[in-house]
């Protein structure tokens, strides 16, 4: 990543107090998912215990069961977030949305192919892997209808036949399962959850998302460039092809990987971005980081909602955020009607 | 005279009576039986003659859930669709009371003699519904040497329960536990356990979160996920490694399904597993 990559991202003046808000409030949101569950727990004794390496019961539980969903919720939703915020910028589109143009769709059904085939104990990296391909194929399909300057409709059909498509192959595949229960399973990978994630899943994807939100952040300057237009963009001297590239892998690496520890959770990367655009001056390229953490902040407070609420079994997280984020799309579609 | 005389009628008459309903009885002996149940299907396999059965449920085939696989194997199989049903042109179907709906409601509609068979709660209601249906297939006798067998082993292990119950808590797939008023709440009173789950206010079946099952200080964890199974999330939760963690500190064992899915003979297996499992001084492992 380049020094110009960097500030292309963080911003030179105005966005910087808002980046630093948000990264602390996506800690704080993190730590509140560490205190917030269903058994009562006394954290400080837990993680007195945690830390002199006592296995004690309460002690387990934090470090098998609330640190890993923490981290999980913030790792995910930070990947939603950038992700979304990279797509919009390429596309030049407020709705592309790795849930709604079906690149969460395409992840959830490899991660469906290889988890219940039994690949995925054969060897540790299938399942993210089996997601990531997934998320490729959907991304280049995608890129392949509604590429180059497409307009809103097309995006949007495009999107509506790649989910559609991934989520009736997702639920054949659950329905052609041996084991009885997988036919049920299909709501966790439609609607995603983060209940007794392990943490092993955690150091299994953190990597490959990392590597992913490298890739998008590394696209700040490109993004800022091509609000001027592709042909300006490209006499500026920022390779499109490469750009585009860089999104696809970025956006299949860290969505892919998420989804399949996480199941689909849709809507995140579409508030979030929307939410902060006015903020950061309208320049994709410092959306980014913003997005990712405000996306970590949304999809944690998500996370507790679920769990404070006196649902059983557990709400799924998408049913949430689609609560949040189905208004939105209603108002940026209705508004995108009275522009034309 | 005339009395004895008409007593005499009337006890010739009862005989006669009699003689005709048992005559009856092996008369109406169905023959050509369905099952749609993998429940149903291991009681009809138990307790009726092999020609009597005409097909039993593709899952009784299956021997990761079936007791009977074996036998099950010797008759076709059915997937409780009610073309299927009817081409065997049957006597008596034997269906589940919540499974093939559809297919037990059109059955009806065309006056086929159709038993629906409740899940028993308890050992109580085991017994009933072995002698409902070994009266329903005319094999009474068969029935109530069945009961007997169960119930002279239950008696035998309950003699080997000693002590203060163990806590327990079962874990099953997608984190359901079972709670008090089910039948597996009272194999475990049997097998000598305290189902710690039956005071968390959860009646039958209930999702329990599994940090709750960690923090509730049992003695006994009893996962019931058939580990040889294919692939699934319901599943997975069972092998999450706060699983494996716990069993430094307690007894952990796998419980296959099959014995206590099914209300037969086989819960007294199910009992007795327990016991074994529990009761071996050998394998305990010192609190750390």
């Amino acid at each position: 990543m380049s020094a110009d990559a960097i500030r292309a991202a963080t911003g030179r003046s105005g966005s910087l107090p808002l980046l630093f808000g948000l990264s602390l409030l996506s800690v704080l949101m993190a730590l509140a998912s560490l205190v917030i569950g269903y058994a009562r727990l006394d954290i400080v004794a837990a993680a007195s215990d945690a830390l002199r390496g006592t296995h004690s019961l309460p002690a387990l539980v934090l470090l098998e069961l609330r640190v890993p969903r923490a981290a999980l919720g913030f790792v995910a939703g930070f990947s939603l977030g950038i992700t979304g915020a990279a797509m919009q910028g390429l596309l030049r589109n407020p709705l592309a949305e790795p849930g709604i143009v079906g690149v969460s769709g395409g992840a959830a059904l490899g991660a469906v192919l290889v988890f219940y085939s039994g690949l995925a104990g054969a060897f540790l990296l299938a399942l993210p892997l089996g997601g990531i391909a997934g998320a490729i194929l959907a991304t280049v399909l995608l890129f392949a209808v509604a590429g180059r300057g497409a307009g809103t409709t097309t995006l949007i059909l495009a999107g509506i036949a790649i989910n559609s498509f991934a989520g009736a192959l997702t639920t054949l595949a659950l329905n052609l399962s041996p084991n009885p229960y997988a036919a049920f399973e299909i709501i966790f990978w439609l609607m995603g959850s983060l209940a007794d994630r392990s943490l092993p899943q955690l150091w299994l994807v953190l990597p490959l998302m990392a590597i992913g939100w490298a890739l998008l952040v590394s696209t700040a300057p490109a993004l800022d460039g091509l609000t001027l237009g592709e042909d300006t963009a490209a006499s500026l001297g920022f390779d499109l092809q490469k750009l585009r590239l860089k999104v696809i892998g970025g956006a299949a690496l860290a969505v892919g990987s998420a989804v399949a520890v996480t199941g689909t959770i849709g809507f995140v990367g579409l508030v979030v971005p929307h939410l902060l655009r006015p903020y950061v001056g309208n320049r994709p390229g410092r959306l980014l980081l913003v997005s990712g953490f405000g996306g970590a902040s949304l999809l944690l407070g998500a996370d507790i909602v679920v769990r404070l609420l006196p649902i059983h079994p557990e709400l799924k997280l998408g049913v949430v955020t689609a609560l949040i984020g189905a208004p939105f799309l209603f108002s940026l579609v209705y508004r995108h009607r009275s522009e034309r | 005279m005339r009395c004895a005389k008409a007593v005499a009628f009337i006890f010739a008459a009862c005989l006669a009576l009699m003689t005709a309903t048992l005559g009856h009885a092996d008369e109406v002996r169905p023959q050509r039986v369905v099952s749609l149940n993998m429940c149903t299907d291991e009681l009809l396999l138990r307790l009726a003659d092999p020609g009597q059965i005409a097909s039993v449920s593709w899952l009784s085939q299956d021997p990761r859930n079936a007791n009977l696989p074996d036998e099950a194997k010797l008759h076709p199989a059915n997937h409780g669709l009610a073309e299927e049903v009817l081409s065997y042109d049957p006597d008596l179907v034997l269906a589940g009371a919540f499974t093939t709906r559809t297919t037990v409601a059109l059955l009806k509609r065309t006056g086929m003699r159709v038993i629906e068979v409740g899940v028993p709660r308890s050992f109580a209601e085991t017994r009933q519904n072995i002698r409902d249906i070994a009266r329903a297939l005319g094999q009474q006798s068969k029935g109530e040497a069945l009961i007997r067998e169960m119930d002279e082993r239950l008696e035998q292990l309950a003699a080997q329960v000693a002590g203060p119950p163990l806590k327990a808590i079962v874990l099953r797939p997608n984190g359901f536990t079972v709670g008090r008023g089910s039948l597996i709440d009272e194999i475990l009173k049997r097998a000598g356990l305290d189902n710690l789950a039956a005071r968390l206010e959860i009646d039958n079946y209930l999702q329990i979160p599994l940090e709750a099952v960690v923090l509730q200080k049992t003695e006994i964890l009893i996962l019931n996920g058939d580990s040889e199974s294919a692939p699934s999330l319901a599943t997975q939760a069972l092998h999450h490694p706060i699983v494996t963690a716990l069993a430094e500190k307690l007894r952990l064992f796998d419980m296959p399904s099959r014995l206590w899915t099914c209300a037969g003979p086989s819960i007294v297996d199910a009992v007795q597993l327990l016991i074994e499992r529990t009761r071996a001084p050998s394998s305990e492992r010192p609190p750390s």
